[in-house]
């Protein structure tokens, strides 16, 4: 999971942190999701605060789960039935406790892994604006180019990892169906045909008189 | 400590961080237990505590501990891979009272490198700016760290893809030859068959 909430500086660097520190938080959690379950998750927002619920499926059947996000009055903000990815925006429209929860019930046999990010509210800035005596220096605005571009990267770089897992995880399952059909292929191919050629011997050797009095 | 989920008594609730070597992974944990008679959560259960456990790609346990009701952990990963960091409370009630269950809030941060306020603090204008610099150099290494492990997963990936390309084409050779062979075999056979029944 990463937090991403930064320090400040200054006698009033804390209130702010701590003020902004409340409005933002990001939350990423991979758990495995067993057959027939269901796994629901909760978090308490903010009246106003601009959400992300993002999720994606790493491994597991076809990749896909139920995934429901629930207001604190009950009412359902988003609901979707197998749904390999997803991401949804929302803004808060009370203040409760909001519930996610996703659903493997369909499944009778397959484990999913699901990977899900949950931000609430924006990011903190890296140098606050408001208790500024003079503009931001180069070396600070090069600071907060960087770390911008650097929070970007780690966003692609999650992304292309899940990707990856995903991709690996789909290749490793027909690497193994692939060996396990081709056997099994191999071995009725042989069973059935010495079988055939036994039971066909078979057929004439039980009625054997008969055969013979039709030949001759 | 904003998110949270639920979770039996004895259940043991895990979760997955696939990471590089030589991170840093803090968790952070809040565990409540709920009271059937005032239906609540206990805001601190006396004598609860969670065991956290986190196992290594490789198998081996990394960290085995029980700590409190509310609780901070950490561990530095040794090899790359998927790590799994385990919770189950100590709670002996065997019989399962229903509707008992425990609320667990979590917050894991990886590969974060964290910032000493106090000295942020106390330094003046130009070592703001350095300890600035630190954290972005920090971040990355985390970048360049997780890059490296991404080329070891995707090598690990296409030789998946070449293996799978090369069963595919030996065993469909296998499969022809022992066609071709036992239909031979079978032609053979019942020829000579018939021939010892004088039915040809």
């Amino acid at each position: 999971m990463l937090l991403r909430g930064y320090g400040t500086a200054g006698p009033w660097g804390w209130l702010t942190l701590l003020l902004v520190a409340c409005a933002a938080w990001a939350s990423e959690i991979t758990f495995e999701l067993p057959d027939n379950a269901k796994q629901c998750f909760y978090e308490e927002i903010v009246q106003g605060t601009k959400c992300t619920l993002e999720f994606q499926v790493i491994t597991g059947g076809h990749y896909d789960v139920d995934c429901r996000l629930e207001g604190p009055d009950g009412s359902v903000l988003y609901k979707e039935m197998k749904k390999q990815y997803d991401s949804f925006t929302f803004t808060a429209s009370r203040n409760g406790t909001y519930k996610f929860c996703f659903s493997n019930e369909f499944s009778t046999f397959t484990h999913k892994t699901v990977y899900f990010d949950f931000q609430v509210g924006e990011d903190p800035p890296l140098l606050p604006s408001e208790n500024r005596a003079t503009a931001l220096t180069q070396m600070e605005s090069a600071c907060i180019s960087i770390h911008e571009a650097l929070k970007s990267v780690i966003d692609y770089q999650t992304h292309f990892r899940l990707r990856e897992a995903q991709g690996r995880s789909r290749a490793e399952d027909l690497n193994t169906r692939v060996a396990y059909w081709s056997i099994g292929e191999a071995i009725i191919l042989l069973v059935v045909s010495i079988g055939q050629v036994f039971l066909l011997k078979s057929l004439f050797s039980d009625k054997r008189t008969t055969t013979t009095r039709v030949a001759s | 400590l904003a998110l949270y989920f639920h979770s039996g008594e004895r259940e043991e609730k895990c979760i997955i961080e696939d990471i590089p070597t030589d991170t840093l992974v803090v968790g952070n944990y809040k565990v409540q237990s709920w009271d059937i008679h005032k239906h609540g959560f206990l805001e601190s259960a006396p004598g609860l505590g969670m065991f956290v456990t986190v196992t290594s790609p490789n198998g081996e346990v990394v960290l085995s501990k029980l700590y409190g009701p509310q609780g901070t952990f950490s561990f530095t990963s040794h090899l790359s891979g998927e790590h799994i960091i385990c919770f189950q409370s100590n709670s002996t009630r065997f019989a399962v009272i229903a509707g008992s269950k425990l609320r667990i809030h979590l917050d894991i941060r990886v590969g974060e490198h964290f910032l000493d306020e106090s000295a942020i603090q106390a330094k003046d204008k130009v070592n703001e700016v350095n300890v600035r610099l630190e954290h972005l150099i920090e971040q990355i290494h985390h970048v360049t760290r997780e890059q490296d492990y991404e080329r070891e997963r995707e090598e690990k990936f296409r030789k998946t893809s070449e293996e799978t390309n090369s069963n595919i084409l030996w065993w469909a050779i296998v499969q022809t030859l022992i066609l071709i062979s036992v239909g031979i075999w079978q032609i053979k056979s019942l020829r000579d068959f018939f021939i010892s029944k004088k039915l040809v």
